[in-house]
């Protein structure tokens, strides 16, 4: 009796601390540590950009493969940013990205590996994301409603993440864009990404996105991210601290604010 | 050598993107460019962006200019203090200026009175 009692304590205190111990020290998972910066483009499909400068620059585009209807809703939303009214819905302080644009930031990203969840962290908040590897499904129709993020639930296949995404909020209505161009989804947009390393600090990320709304075919779209120095920092990222580019909400103009918070641009009522 | 080039290719993706804004940048002509030397009242390193609030001589008037530049975040990764820009210092800036006139503009680089440069500045 005396020595079972010495042998259940530690037995059952060992078996209380094997799920942290494990998430902390699971080797079959991949070391995605540090701070990483997107390669490429601004365009959120750089293989197919067109014309010269950044997303937001005059008669740059991409080709996603809308239909007629979806490609005149971005023709629309082109002609709006070369004449400077397209607002960028994050200049509203506290806007996330959304996916698949959260993929598609110059400021720094932090991928968190742990046994049941990988969450994408981007410096320019608020814009973290969970995906669920825990077996999990995805939600039931009845509890789904259109997030920024959505719902991803994936499993690893080795060193690679596959991770499907559905119940997107609508790019419609401006919540939402791809890059500056003013490329769109609707909200039928599902997901499927592919994510692993393809040398020791560049991973790279595939998306296959399924939109039978607003595409002709699937869109295949593929980024690479760069693990920058050991010692680099990533920073909060409060965009109310000193906001001076609110956007006027009844032109879609974006403007400009004086130290005192006043109006510096000259043709505005 | 690995490390070497890792912060090289950063410094180049960093400059490449060095005039990504928060924002649309619709507002500023980006095929000027306007140089000035103004008196520093403040650089405020701040998110979303840093401003570089300087007094610019006008004929005898004093303006205020508000020169848009990055956010610290990158700023700092770049090599920039926000010490850097003393208050009642003298410097020489170069801006993409607002379209309509404004005392306002898209910052592209300084140089300081010893002669040292920030930003993006050929002679």
């Amino acid at each position: 009796m005396v020595v079972k009692s010495r042998f259940t304590l530690p037995v059952l205190m060992l078996c209380l601390s094997l799920p942290l111990f494990a998430q902390d020290n699971d080797n079959s998972l991949p070391d995605w540590s540090g701070a990483w910066e997107r390669l490429g483009h601004s365009v959120f499909d750089p293989s197919t950009v067109v014309g010269e400068g950044l997303s937001g620059s005059p008669g740059v585009r991409e080709f996603p493969p809308y239909n007629a209807e979806w490609e005149a809703k971005y023709e629309r939303n082109l002609a709006l940013r070369d004449a400077g009214m397209l607002p960028d819905p994050i200049s509203v302080c506290g806007t996330p990205t959304g996916f698949p644009r959260l993929l598609n930031m110059p400021d720094l990203y932090e991928f968190a590996v742990t046994r049941d969840q990988v969450w994408i962290i981007q410096e320019n908040g608020p814009n973290l994301m969970r995906i669920y590897t825990d077996g999990r499904d995805h939600l039931p129709p009845d509890m789904r409603w259109g997030t920024y993020t959505g719902d991803s639930v994936g499993h690893w296949e080795g060193d690679t993440l596959v991770f499907e995404t559905i119940s997107l909020l609508s790019s419609e209505e401006g919540r939402t864009i791809l890059d500056r161009s003013g490329a769109i989804l609707s909200d039928a947009a599902r997901i499927e990404t592919r994510m692993g390393k393809i040398e020791e600090d560049i991973i790279e990320i595939r998306m296959t996105i399924h939109d039978e709304k607003a595409f002709t075919e699937p869109w295949v779209v593929t980024r690479q991210y760069q693990r920058l120095p050991e010692e680099t920092r990533v920073y909060d990222y409060a965009c109310a601290q000193n906001q001076r580019n609110p956007v006027d909400l009844e032109t879609g103009r974006t403007l400009t604010l004086d130290s005192d918070g006043e109006i510096l641009d000259r043709d505005v009522d | 050598m690995k490390f070497n080039n890792i912060l090289f290719g950063y410094v180049l993706l960093t400059m490449s993107h060095s005039l990504a804004a928060h924002h649309s940048t619709a507002m500023f002509d980006q095929t000027q460019v306007k140089e000035f030397t103004g008196t520093v009242k403040e650089f405020q390193f701040t998110n979303p962006h840093s401003w570089i609030q300087i007094f610019n001589d006008e004929n005898g008037e004093q303006v205020e200019w508000s020169l848009e530049w990055d956010s610290p975040n990158r700023l700092a990764r770049e090599g920039v203090r926000p010490a850097m820009f003393s208050p009642g210092a003298e410097v020489t800036i170069r801006i993409y200026p607002m379209k309509d006139g404004a005392p306002a503009g898209l910052f592209i680089g300084a140089r300081f009175a010893d002669g040292s440069t920030v930003g993006r500045w050929e002679e």
